[in-house]
């Protein structure tokens, strides 16, 4: 008898959870489709990484940003195939792939995360927007604020954002010895036209 | 009971199976490389390994400074610095790339006085993929001597025999993230010779087999190594080891050799000392690279 009471408890706990559940589910069946209309997607963005060292200040820049926003759900997904970058000079980028970035072993950089708020777009004005979220590069993975601006442009948007990064802290070890010519800091810029994409 | 049990249970993993569809649809993207296949890159870390060029070919645009030092003999002890006070050998050169595969350069030489005039192409790339396991190149330079050569001979230097050429093709392979080596089978020529230049043998033609090492230590420092046979066997091989550090921007590379050359001409033919008896000089090379597209 006690065994069928606490058999029936059991029952009427699974019931509710699964009726609950369903209903969840339902809901974001639901909310899928609508939220899938609010997806952009480009590959071809612009980042820069500006190293500015005692000896000497230079420029890597890329033109294979690769993104994937979705205003729905307020995920942003972005990653950079590092072997792209250039810096000018073609030895400083054979050195830069094998010594510092190492891409034979990670060949992106990425950053996965959620706006803090909801973009709310403002006629055709830049509205500011932040992100919380991870960077990733060689290997090593940290929780980043970044801060920038979505501005329309047609059905499209135009996100544009700018952070810093310490090379130290993803363990990318620079010269220290004979001279600095590669600052710990690099300032990361980028601008992105993200065009409307259904899946 | 039983019946209504599954049921439930049904729908607890339909809705999982929704949600598990919702979470995916938030997974990242997947990640693709904007190039599959590359030409491995940094074979050696700079166009010169010690006295060699190496395979590594410039950029279109691209510019190589190049400035090398050659001391004098160790075994002027330590009154001389272990040769330093005796002054240096010292080749620069400034070389430009036409193309990823040519570049040309000039370059002039303290020993004997030699302008030259270079220029070097790669045939073959090593490829990332391995379909091209090998880099294959060639390079050559014609030198001048312009020194004054007329003190010491009776008949007078004319302007062709004044003039030397050189021929080489490295194969490069890089064996791995660390392992890089190069054989460069080579040609020497020189118009005249004689006493009153820098090399030893009364000899016009010389053939020879150069390798070249690398082993990288750490991320920015590389041990190097450098071996030339030479078929004239009346001159000593050449016998080197040295370090190579990048530093952002320039390769220095510091070396014990046995030649005092520094051109590729005399590389071949000059005699070497003995290592093992003094006969290592210390050298250092400098490295810059620069963009002027």
């Amino acid at each position: 008898m006690a065994h069928n009471t606490s058999n029936n408890r059991k029952i009427s706990i699974i019931s509710t959870l699964s009726r609950i559940s369903l209903l969840v589910g339902v809901l974001m069946l639901f909310w899928s489709p609508s939220a899938s209309a609010q997806k952009y997607f480009a590959d071809s963005g612009y980042i820069e990484f500006e190293s500015r060292a005692p000896a000497l200040t230079f420029k890597g820049v890329s033109q294979n940003l690769t993104g994937l926003v979705d205003l729905g759900k307020n995920s942003v997904d972005f990653y950079l195939d590092l072997n792209t970058i250039d810096t000018g000079i073609e030895l400083r980028n054979r050195h830069m792939r094998e010594s510092y970035l190492e891409t034979a072993k990670f060949p992106f950089a990425e950053f996965l995360g959620f706006l803090v708020d909801s973009y709310e777009r403002d006629g055709d004005k830049p509205v500011e927007v932040s992100a919380k979220g991870t960077f990733k590069i060689h290997g090593v993975t940290r929780a980043i604020d970044v801060n920038g601006t979505i501005s329309p442009e047609g059905e499209n948007i135009r996100l544009e954002a700018s952070f810093t990064v310490a090379l130290e802290d993803h363990n990318i070890s620079r010269p220290r010895i004979v001279f600095y010519e590669l600052s710990d800091i690099q300032r990361v810029s980028l601008n992105i036209l993200l065009e409307k994409y259904d899946d | 009971m039983t019946k209504t049990h599954s049921r439930r249970f049904g729908y607890l993993v339909i809705t999982l199976l929704l949600m598990g569809f919702s979470v995916d649809a938030f997974g990242q993207m997947e990640r693709r490389l904007v190039q599959q296949d590359r030409p491995v890159e940094l074979t050696f870390m700079a166009p010169r390994n010690i006295n060699l060029h190496t395979i590594e070919p410039l950029a279109k645009g691209e510019m190589h400074y190049a400035i090398m030092h050659a001391f004098g003999e160790v075994s002027n002890g330590w009154r001389n610095f272990y040769g330093i006070d005796n002054g240096a050998n010292i080749r620069f050169s400034l070389e430009y790339g036409f193309t990823e595969r040519l570049s040309t350069w000039i370059g002039r030489s303290g020993e004997d006085k030699v302008f030259e005039a270079g220029a070097r192409y790669v045939v073959l790339r090593q490829m990332t993929s391995g379909d091209m396991p090998i880099s294959l190149g060639i390079n050559g330079n014609i030198g001048l001597n312009s020194s004054d050569l007329n003190a010491f001979v009776a008949q007078e230097y004319e302007f062709y025999e004044r003039v030397s050429y050189f021929v080489s093709v490295p194969i490069a392979r890089k064996e791995n993230d660390r392992l890089s080596y190069q054989l460069t089978p080579m040609l020497a020529h020189f118009n005249r010779v004689g006493p009153e230049i820098s090399i030893p043998l009364n000899e016009n033609t010389y053939f020879g087999i150069g390798t070249s090492l690398r082993y990288k230590l750490r991320g920015r420092l590389a041990l190097t190594g450098q071996y030339v046979y030479k078929a004239n066997r009346d001159v000593a091989d050449n016998i080197a080891i040295g370090l190579d550090i990048e530093t952002g921007g320039h390769v220095f590379q510091l070396f014990f050799t046995t030649t005092r050359s520094l051109t590729d001409q005399y590389v071949l033919a000059s005699d070497n000392g003995n290592p093992l008896d003094g006969g290592l000089r210390f050298g250092f090379n400098v490295n810059r690279l620069f963009s002027i597209k």
